[in-house]
C-alpha cells in the first residue's frame, strides 16, 4: 500500500474486519473498515447505537473481549501494526501513545482515589516521572483543563467533584503523557447541556494548544459538526460514508447518512398545527412541590440543622386542551418529577385542578382523573412486563377502564397496534421479540388506549436513536392531533422540543424558570439560562436545502 | 431446560438427580432385600455379589437400606424447603410490597432469626418439639424462613420500581393485581432458584438431625441416621459410613449444580 501515507496518518486502519464468536455462530461487527487520521486531525465515526463504534475503540486499543476474532486488515499507530502486539507492549502503547476518554466520568475513575493521585498515577507509569515532578505536573495538567483551584481539587475524591469536573480531570490525565491520538467515546453523553457544552469547548481549546489528533466517537451529529474535521459514518460495521465534515454533512451522499441527517430535529421544521385557541386550561398546577426527604422527629433533634429535600416546588403552570407543552430541563431540575406526581406515582404538596376538578392529594386520583391522564415513560425496556404479550399489555387499560365490551377487545388491539404503525400479528408477541422503537410505540399505544385527554411523556425519545427518534416524534404530533388529548412533552432535546411544542417551560433546579410561546423562543428578553441553553445545542442545517445551506445556525 | 443443558455442570446436576429420583420413585420396589431383614452370617460385610454395597451391624443389605431411604430422605428435603420457601417468600413479598414501616419491623426481626447460625436455630427448635421426622422438618422451614423472607423481598424490591409496574400504579391498578400480574412474575426466578439449592441443605440438616438423633429414628431407613447407626462400627466395615455417606452428597450436590445451573438459564445476562 502506499508506504508514505501511512507514515504520515498517527492512526491507519486498513481494510479492518472483525467478529465475536456467539453460541449462534459468528457475528462480525466490523466490515473492511478502513480509515486514517493525521496529526492534528479530529476524526469522527458517527453512527447509531450497535453500529460498531465502541466496538472500533475496543479494537483499536486491543481490549477486546475473549470471544473477539480479527478477521484481517491492519490498525496501524504512526506506523505499528497494534495487531499481535504483547500484552506487556500493549500497555506500554495504552495511556502513552493513545489515551482514552470514556462516556461516564464517574465510573472511569477510581472512587477510592485521590483525584490527583489518580493523575499522578498516570504519569509515574509512562513518563517515569518522580512523586514530586509528577505533583507538579499533574498540577499544571489540571489548571490547564480550566479547574479554577488545582491543588484542592487533587485532594479531592471523585464523588466530591461534578460530573464535568471529573471529565475534565480524565480529559487532563489523558493529555497529560503528551499521546500520539486520543479517542473520545461520547465524551459528553453522560452530561448535561451546559456542562457538555463547556467540555468541547475545553476539547477545543487543548486541541489548538497541543495539536493532539483524537478519534471522535459520537451519535451525536450536531457536535460532530462542530469539533471534527472529517468524519467516518458507520452502519451496521461498515463505513459507508467517510470525508471532511463540511462536505459529508452538506451533501451526503449515502442513503444511511442522508436519513440520519434529516431524522435531526430542527426547530424550523414545525411538526405540530398551530396553538388551539384561548380556552379554560385542562389542567393546571398551583405551587406543586414534591418532598423526597423530610427529617423525621429524631433526626431533627439530633441534627438541627438538617434540611427537607425538595425534588421540585412551588411549580405552577398550566395545559390547555389539545395544546403540546413541552418541559425542558436539565437532568435533576425537577421535571420527570412533576410527571409523577402529577400521576400519583408520588405524594405532592399544592394542588392540581384537573377539568374543573381540584385534587389536593396523590390519593384523591380517582379512577376517572387515572384513565384521563396516562404516563409514557423513558425506558421502552422497562415500561413493559416482559411477562406478558404486547396483546395483553395493550387490552389492559381498556378491560380496566372498561371501555369496549369483552368481545371486542381483541379488535380494538388490533386497532391500537395499527394506530402505532406496528402490524395487528405483534400482539401475539413479548417485549423481548420487539426493537426499542417499537417497545415505546407499544408504550405509546397503551397510553392513548385509555382515550385520555393527556398524555405525559417522560423523556420518550432519549434513549432511542435519532432517526427512530423523529418517527417516534411524528407519530406522537399526529396522534394528539387526531385524538384531541393534550400533551405535556418532557425532554432535555430543546431541538426538538421546538419542533413540537406549542408552548416550552423551561426548568432548572426544581423550579420553573419561565414559560413562553414556541415562536417567541428565541426572543431578546428570554431568561438568560433560557438563552444559554439554547446557544449550546447547535441546529444543523438541513444538507442541500436552498435556504439554510450556510453551515451552522449556532 | 434446554439452556440448562449447555453448561457441563449443568448436565451432571441433572444426571445426579435422575438417579436420585429414580431411587426416590422406586426405590421400595426395586430393592433387592427387605430392608429390615437381619442376614445373621454376613454383617459387617463389604460390597459382595449378594450384597451389592456390603451389610451393617445386624446383616441388612445396605443397597435395600439405601432405596427404601431415598423417598423420605428426598420428601423431607423437598417438604422442608417447600414449606420454607413457602412462608418464607410470602413474608418476604408482604414486606417488600409494603415498604415502609411494615417492611422495617419485619426485617428486623427476620435479621434478629438470621442471627443465629442455622443449624443452631434448628437444633433449638428440636429441642423445643421433641425428635421425629415431621419435627425436624418443620424446624428445618422455620430456619429456612428468614433467609427466604430476604431473597424474595430484595427481588420484589428490584422489580418494585420497574417503569412497567409505575405504569400500573399510575393507571389505577388495584394493589393486589399489581402485585400478582406485575411484581409476582418477574421477581419469581431467584426465589425458586434459591429454593432448589436449599433442597440440598435441607437434606444435609435432615441428616445431621438424623445423625444426632433427633431426626428420624431407629429402624428407619433415613440416611443420615445410617451414617449415624453405622459409626460405632465405622473400622470394622466404612462401607456402613461410605454409601450413605455417598448418597446424601450426590442428592445435595444434584440439587445444587441444578440450582446453579437454574439461576443461569434465568439470567438473561448470561445467555446470547
Amino acid at each position: 500500500m502506499a508506504e508514505s501515507r501511512t507514515e504520515a496518518a498517527v492512526l491507519k486502519v486498513q481494510n479492518y474486519s472483525m467478529a465475536y464468536e456467539t453460541e449462534n455462530g459468528p457475528v462480525e461487527a466490523l466490515k473492511n473498515v478502513s480509515l486514517s487520521v493525521r496529526p492534528g486531525e479530529t476524526h469522527a465515526i458517527v453512527g447509531e447505537s450497535g453500529s460498531g463504534k465502541t466496538t472500533l475503540a475496543w479494537a483499536i486499543t486491543r481490549y477486546l473481549p475473549d470471544n473477539a476474532r480479527d478477521l484481517g486488515g491492519a490498525i496501524l499507530l504512526g506506523g505499528d501494526d497494534m495487531i499481535g502486539k504483547s500484552p506487556s507492549a500493549l500497555s506500554d502503547v495504552r495511556g502513552r501513545r493513545v489515551a482514552m476518554v470514556y462516556q461516564d466520568p464517574s465510573s472511569s475513575l477510581n472512587p477510592s482515589m485521590t483525584l490527583g493521585d489518580q493523575v499522578i498515577e498516570v504519569l509515574r507509569r509512562h513518563r517515569g516521572m518522580s512523586p514530586a515532578d509528577a505533583s507538579r505536573e499533574a498540577e499544571a495538567a489540571l489548571e490547564r483543563t480550566g479547574i479554577r483551584n488545582p491543588a484542592a481539587m487533587m485532594r479531592r475524591y471523585p464523588h466530591e467533584a461534578s460530573g464535568g469536573e471529573k471529565q475534565r480531570v480524565i480529559i487532563a490525565t489523558a493529555i497529560a503523557c503528551n499521546p500520539e491520538l486520543i479517542i473520545f467515546d461520547e465524551p459528553t453523553t453522560a452530561l448535561d447541556i451546559l456542562t457538555a457544552n463547556q467540555i468541547i469547548e475545553l476539547f477545543l481549546k487543548l486541541r489548538e494548544e497541543t495539536g493532539v489528533a483524537a478519534l471522535y466517537i459520537s451519535h451525536d451529529l450536531g457536535l460532530v459538526s462542530r469539533v471534527a474535521d472529517t468524519v467516518s459514518v458507520l452502519y451496521q460495521g461498515e463505513i459507508v460514508e467517510q470525508g471532511d465534515v463540511a462536505t459529508v454533512f452538506d451533501a451526503p451522499a449515502h442513503a444511511y447518512t442522508q436519513r440520519l441527517l434529516a431524522a435531526l430535529p430542527r426547530p424550523q421544521d414545525r411538526l405540530t398545527d398551530a396553538a388551539p385557541g384561548e380556552d379554560v386550561p385542562l389542567m393546571t398546577l398551583d405551587n406543586v412541590g414534591v418532598c423526597y426527604y423530610a427529617p423525621t422527629l429524631l433526626t431533627r433533634l439530633l441534627e438541627p440543622g438538617t434540611k427537607a429535600l425538595y425534588g421540585a416546588r412551588n411549580i405552577s403552570f398550566s395545559v390547555k386542551p389539545g395544546e403540546l407543552l413541552g418541559v425542558v430541563g436539565e437532568s435533576g431540575s425537577g421535571k420527570s418529577t412533576i410527571a409523577k406526581a402529577a400521576t400519583g406515582l408520588h405524594p405532592f404538596e399544592g394542588s392540581i385542578t384537573f377539568d374543573g376538578k381540584r385534587y389536593d392529594a396523590a390519593r384523591d386520583f380517582d379512577r376517572e382523573y387515572r384513565r384521563q391522564v396516562q404516563i409514557v415513560f423513558q425506558h421502552p425496556d422497562g415500561s413493559l412486563n416482559p411477562r406478558e404479550t404486547i396483546g395483553r399489555i395493550l387490552a389492559r387499560p381498556l378491560r380496566l377502564y372498561k371501555l369496549v365490551p369483552g368481545a371486542q377487545v381483541a379488535e380494538r388491539v388490533a386497532e391500537l397496534l395499527e394506530m402505532v404503525l406496528l402490524p395487528r400479528e405483534f400482539a401475539s408477541r413479548y417485549p423481548h421479540q420487539l426493537s426499542g422503537g417499537q417497545k415505546q410505540r407499544v408504550a405509546i399505544a397503551r397510553a392513548f388506549a385509555a382515550e385520555p385527554k393527556l398524555v405525559i411523556c417522560d423523556e420518550i425519545t432519549a434513549s432511542l436513536d435519532v432517526s427512530v427518534q423523529a418517527a417516534m416524534a411524528r407519530l406522537l404530533v399526529d396522534l394528539q392531533a387526531r385524538s384531541g388529548a393534550a400533551c405535556i412533552f418532557i425532554t432535555h432535546d430543546l431541538n426538538l422540543v421546538r419542533q413540537l411544542a406549542h408552548r416550552i417551560v423551561v426548568m432548572r433546579d426544581g423550579a420553573v424558570v419561565e414559560s413562553f410561546a414556541t415562536e417567541n423562543t428565541e426572543q431578546p428578553d428570554r431568561a438568560a439560562y433560557t438563552q444559554d441553553l439554547i446557544n449550546a445545542v447547535p441546529v444543523l442545517a438541513r444538507p442541500a436545502h436552498p435556504t439554510t445551506t450556510e453551515g451552522l445556525l449556532q | 431446560m434446554r439452556k440448562i443443558l449447555s453448561s457441563p455442570n449443568g448436565v451432571a446436576g441433572v444426571i445426579l438427580l435422575a438417579i436420585v429420583m429414580i431411587a426416590a420413585l422406586l426405590g421400595p420396589w426395586i430393592a433387592p432385600y427387605d430392608p429390615q431383614l437381619f442376614h445373621s452370617q454376613n454383617r459387617l460385610e463389604g460390597p459382595s455379589l449378594d450384597h451389592w454395597l456390603g451389610t451393617d451391624q445386624y446383616g441388612r443389605d445396605l443397597l435395600s437400606r439405601i432405596l427404601n431411604g431415598a423417598p423420605a430422605t428426598v420428601l423431607f428435603g423437598l417438604g422442608a424447603t417447600a414449606l420454607g420457601v413457602g412462608v418464607g417468600s410470602i413474608i418476604g413479598v408482604i414486606a417488600g410490597v409494603a415498604g415502609g414501616r411494615a417492611d422495617g419491623v419485619i426485617m428486623r426481626i427476620l435479621d434478629g432469626m438470621l442471627a443465629m447460625p442455622e443449624l443452631l436455630f434448628t437444633l433449638l427448635i428440636v429441642t423445643f418439639l421433641g425428635g421425629g421426622t415431621l419435627q425436624a422438618l418443620l424446624a428445618v422451614a422455620v430456619a429456612f424462613t428468614p433467609g427466604m423472607a430476604r431473597i424474595a423481598r430484595s427481588s420484589v424490591l428490584s422489580v418494585r420500581t420497574r417503569e412497567y409496574v409505575l405504569a400500573a400504579r399510575a393507571r389505577g391498578e388495584s394493589r393486589a393485581w399489581i402485585v400478582v400480574r406485575e411484581v409476582l412474575p418477574n421477581a419469581i426466578g431467584p426465589i425458586i432458584v434459591e429454593a432448589t439449592i436449599r433442597v440440598s441443605f435441607a437434606i444435609m440438616i435432615g441428616a445431621t438431625l438424623g445423625f444426632l438423633g433427633l431426626g428420624a429414628q431407629p429402624p428407619s431407613t433415613e440416611w443420615g441416621l445410617m451414617v449415624s447407626e453405622a459409626r460405632q462400627f465405622m473400622f470394622r466395615n466404612p462401607w456402613g459410613v461410605i454409601i450413605p455417606g455417598i448418597a446424601i452428597a450426590m442428592t445435595a450436590m444434584g440439587f445444587n449444580l441444578f440450582g446453579d445451573a437454574l439461576r443461569d438459564a434465568f439470567d438473561p445476562k448470561r445467555s446470547h
